[in-house]
C-alpha cells in the first residue's frame, strides 16, 4: 500500500515536472516570437507579452506548490543547519505550525479576493482574472497540505532532511 | 522612529520563522499576513500584493531568462572552448591556468547575469583543469573559482542588478554599463594579485600554445566571443529592452550549442529547461515574498521614517555609504544575497536619494557589496557550492579566499569614494548623474 503510494506520487511528479518544463518552454518562446514580430516582420503583438507574464506567475506558485522540494528551497541555515536531528524536528513543527494556522485564516479572504477578480479579464486574450489568480488559491492549499505533512513527519516519521544550500538556486 | 506593534511582531515572527529554517518567500509572506491581522486589515491583501506585483512588473521576466541562457550555455560545449582560447591566450604566463580562470569569468561575466552559475558551470570546469596534474591545491583552486564567479553580476547582464532596479526604480541600462569599470578593474586587481602570489607560491607555467594555431581557436570559440557582443548591441543599439535581450541571450546560446556545436541532445535541452524551472520558481517566491513584505514596510512607512530619522542626524553622503557598506558586508555574512537586496536595500533606498546619492552609483555599489557577500563566511553561496565541486574543507577555502577578499574590499570602497569609477560609463552614454547637493 505504502509503496504503491509512493509511486503514485511520484509519477504524479514527474507530471508536474512535465508541466513546469512545459510552461518554461512556451513562455522562451513567445518572448522569441514577440521579438521576432517586433523587429523582423515589424508588427508588435501584445498577447505575447500577456502570455509570458501569465507564465511567470504561474511557474512561480505551481513550482513552489507542486515541484520545488523542501530542500531545495532558499533558506536561512545557520541554525536549521547546525541543529541536532532532535532540534530540527522541533524546529519543523513550530515553523509548520505557523504557516498552517496564518495561511488557514487568511484562506477565506484569499479566496475572497480571487472570486472578486472574475469582474476583470485581460487586456488581449480576455482571460478572466479569478482564473488567471486561481493558482494563489491552489498554492496556499498545497502549502498547508506540505506542512502538515513535514510537521506530522516531524513528530512520527523520519527526522527531517538536512539542508544541503547547494542544492538551493536563488540565480544570484 | 518607533515601530507599531503589529510591525515589530511581524518582523519578529519572520525573523524567528526564517531562523527555524521556514523558506524566505514563505516567512515573509507568513509575517505580512500577522500584521494584516494584527491590523485588523483585509488579509486578501497579501494575495493581492503578490499577484499584481508579479503580474505588472515585467521587467522580472529577465530573470527565469538569464537563468534559462546560463543553463543553456552550461549544457553545451561552450564554455569548454572558453576555457581552451583563455588558455591559449594566458596560459604561457607563470600561475597560467589562474589567469585563465580570471579571464573567462570575464567573458563568461558577459553572457550570464548570475554567479552561482558561473561557478556551478565554467567553474567547475576550471576546478577540475586547475587540480588534475596536482598543479594548485583544491583549496586555492575553489577559492579562485569563487572570487572569479563574484564579478560575474557586476559585468552585465546581470540578475541582481535587474532586481536592484525593480526595487529602486532605476534603468537597468545604465545600471549595466555602471557595472562595466568596477567588474573589469575587480578582475585586473585579482590577476594582479596572483602574479604575485604565482611567484610566492610557485605556480606552474601551461605548455604554450603556438601562436599560429591561435586563429583557429579564436575561429572555434568566436561564436562564444561574439555573444557578449549581441547582447550589448541588442541593449544600447536600442534593438531590444533588457528583458528581450536575456531572451535574446538564451535563444543563442540554445542555437550555438545545437547547431554550432551540436553538444546538446533533447534530454539536456529538457533537464535545463527543468532546473531553470525550479530556480525561477524559488526566486520568484523570494521576489513575491518581498514585494509582499515590502507593502507593509511602506503602509508602515518606515524608509521615510528612517530617512527622516537619518536625516536628522545631519549625516553627509560619503559617511551614509560607509555606513551602508559595512551593514551591508556584516548582513552578506549572514544572509541570502536576494534576501538582502529585496528587502533591506529598499529600505536604504530613499535615505540615498534624500541624501543626493546618485541611484546607479548607489545600485553598483550595493550590488558589488551582495555579491562579496557571496564568499564571506558563514554564510557565503558560492563557498557552499566550491566546497561542494572541490571536495576540500570550507576552513582552507575561506583561508585562500582572503587575500583576494580583503583586495575586493579594497576595491568596493574605491567605487564608494570615487563614483566617477562606475558612472563614467553611463555618462558617456547620455546618463545624467544626481548632482550632489
Amino acid at each position: 500500500m505504502n509503496s504503491r503510494l509512493s509511486r503514485v506520487g511520484a509519477w504524479l511528479h514527474a507530471r508536474a515536472e512535465n508541466l513546469l518544463v512545459a510552461m518554461l518552454a512556451t513562455m522562451f518562446a513567445a518572448f522569441i516570437l514577440q521579438i521576432v514580430f517586433r523587429y523582423v516582420i515589424n508588427l508588435p503583438i501584445g498577447w505575447t507579452h500577456e502570455i509570458s507574464v501569465i507564465l511567470w506567475l504561474w511557474i512561480v506558485l505551481f513550482g513552489t506548490a507542486f515541484v520545488v522540494r523542501d530542500s531545495e528551497e532558499i533558506r536561512f541555515d545557520i541554525l536549521y543547519g547546525a541543529a541536532s536531528d532532535k532540534w530540527r524536528r522541533v524546529m519543523v513543527v513550530i515553523s509548520a505550525a505557523a504557516l498552517v494556522v496564518l495561511f488557514t485564516i487568511s484562506l477565506p479572504a484569499v479566496i475572497d479576493y480571487i472570486t472578486f477578480m472574475k469582474v476583470q479579464k485581460t487586456a488581449y486574450l480576455k482571460i478572466r482574472f479569478d482564473w488567471l489568480f486561481s493558482i494563489y488559491g491552489i498554492f496556499a492549499v498545497a502549502m498547508i497540505v506540505r506542512q502538515l505533512w513535514l510537521g506530522y513527519r516531524a513528530i512520527w516519521g523520519s527526522a527531517p532532511e538536512a539542508f544541503d544550500p547547494t542544492k538551493a538556486g536563488s540565480g544570484v | 522612529m518607533t515601530l507599531s506593534l503589529a510591525f515589530a511582531a511581524a518582523l519578529g515572527v519572520i525573523t524567528v520563522l526564517a531562523f527555524l529554517g521556514l523558506p524566505m518567500g514563505l516567512s515573509m509572506i507568513s509575517g505580512s499576513i500577522l500584521y494584516l491581522l494584527l491590523r485588523g486589515q483585509d488579509m486578501g491583501t497579501a494575495a493581492e500584493q503578490f499577484l499584481n506585483g508579479m503580474y505588472s512588473n515585467y521587467i522580472m521576466l529577465a530573470v527565469p531568462l538569464f537563468i534559462l541562457a546560463a543553463e543553456f550555455m552550461n549544457s553545451g560545449t561552450m564554455s569548454e572552448r572558453l576555457l581552451k582560447w583563455c588558455d591559449a591566450i594566458v596560459g604561457r604566463f607563470r600561475g597560467g591556468l589562474a589567469q585563465v580562470n580570471v579571464l573567462q569569468s570575464i567573458v563568461f561575466a558577459g553572457m550570464s547575469g548570475s554567479a552561482i552559475a558561473d561557478a556551478a558551470g565554467s567553474g567547475k570546469m576550471m576546478q577540475y583543469m586547475m587540480t588534475k596534474d596536482g598543479k594548485y591545491t583544491p583549496s586555492f583552486a575553489a577559492a579562485l573559482t569563487a572570487v572569479t564567479a563574484v564579478i560575474g553580476p557586476i559585468i552585465p547582464p546581470s540578475i541582481p542588478m535587474v532586481l536592484y532596479a525593480l526595487v529602486a526604480d532605476t534603468s537597468i541600462g545604465y545600471l549595466f554599463l555602471g557595472g562595466v569599470v568596477p567588474g573589469l578593474l575587480m578582475a585586473g586587481l585579482v590577476m594582479l594579485q596572483i602574479l604575485v602570489i604565482a611567484r610566492t607560491r610557485n605556480f606552474p607555467v601551461e605548455p604554450p600554445v603556438p601562436l599560429r594555431r591561435l586563429p583557429r581557436m579564436t575561429w572555434e570559440a568566436f561564436p562564444v566571443l561574439m555573444m557578449p557582443v549581441v547582447l550589448m548591441y541588442g541593449i544600447y543599439g536600442g534593438i531590444t529592452t533588457p528583458t528581450e535581450a536575456a531572451a535574446v541571450a538564451a535563444f543563442y546560446a540554445l542555437l550555438v550549442s545545437m547547431l554550432v556545436y551540436r553538444a546538446v541532445k533533447a534530454r539536456d535541452l529538457y533537464q535545463s529547461l527543468l532546473v531553470s524551472g525550479k530556480t525561477t520558481a524559488s526566486i520568484g517566491m523570494l521576489i513575491a515574498g518581498a514585494l509582499v513584505f515590502n507593502y507593509v514596510v511602506t503602509i508602515e512607512n518606515i524608509p521615510r521614517s528612517l530617512s527622516a530619522m537619518l536625516l536628522a542626524w545631519d549625516l553627509n553622503p560619503v559617511t551614509f555609504l560607509v555606513i551602508v557598506n559595512i551593514l551591508l558586508l556584516i548582513l552578506g555574512c549572514l544572509l541570502e544575497g536576494t534576501t538582502i537586496l529585496l528587502v533591506i536595500v529598499p529600505v536604504l533606498v530613499p535615505t540615498a536619494q534624500a541624501l543626493g546619492i546618485d541611484m546607479v552609483h548607489f545600485g553598483v555599489v550595493a550590488v558589488v557589496n551582495i555579491m562579496l557577500g557571496l564568499v564571506t563566511p558563514p554564510y557565503g553561496m558560492l563557498l557552499f557550492i566550491m566546497t561542494r565541486i572541490s571536495g576540500a574543507p570550507m576552513k582552507a577555502i575561506v583561508a585562500d579566499v582572503m587575500p583576494f577578499l580583503l583586495g575586493l574590499i579594497v576595491a568596493l570602497f574605491v567605487f564608494t569614494f570615487v563614483p566617477e569609477t562606475v558612472l563614467w560609463l553611463p555618462k558617456l552614454f547620455g546618463y545624467t548623474p544626481t548632482a550632489l547637493p
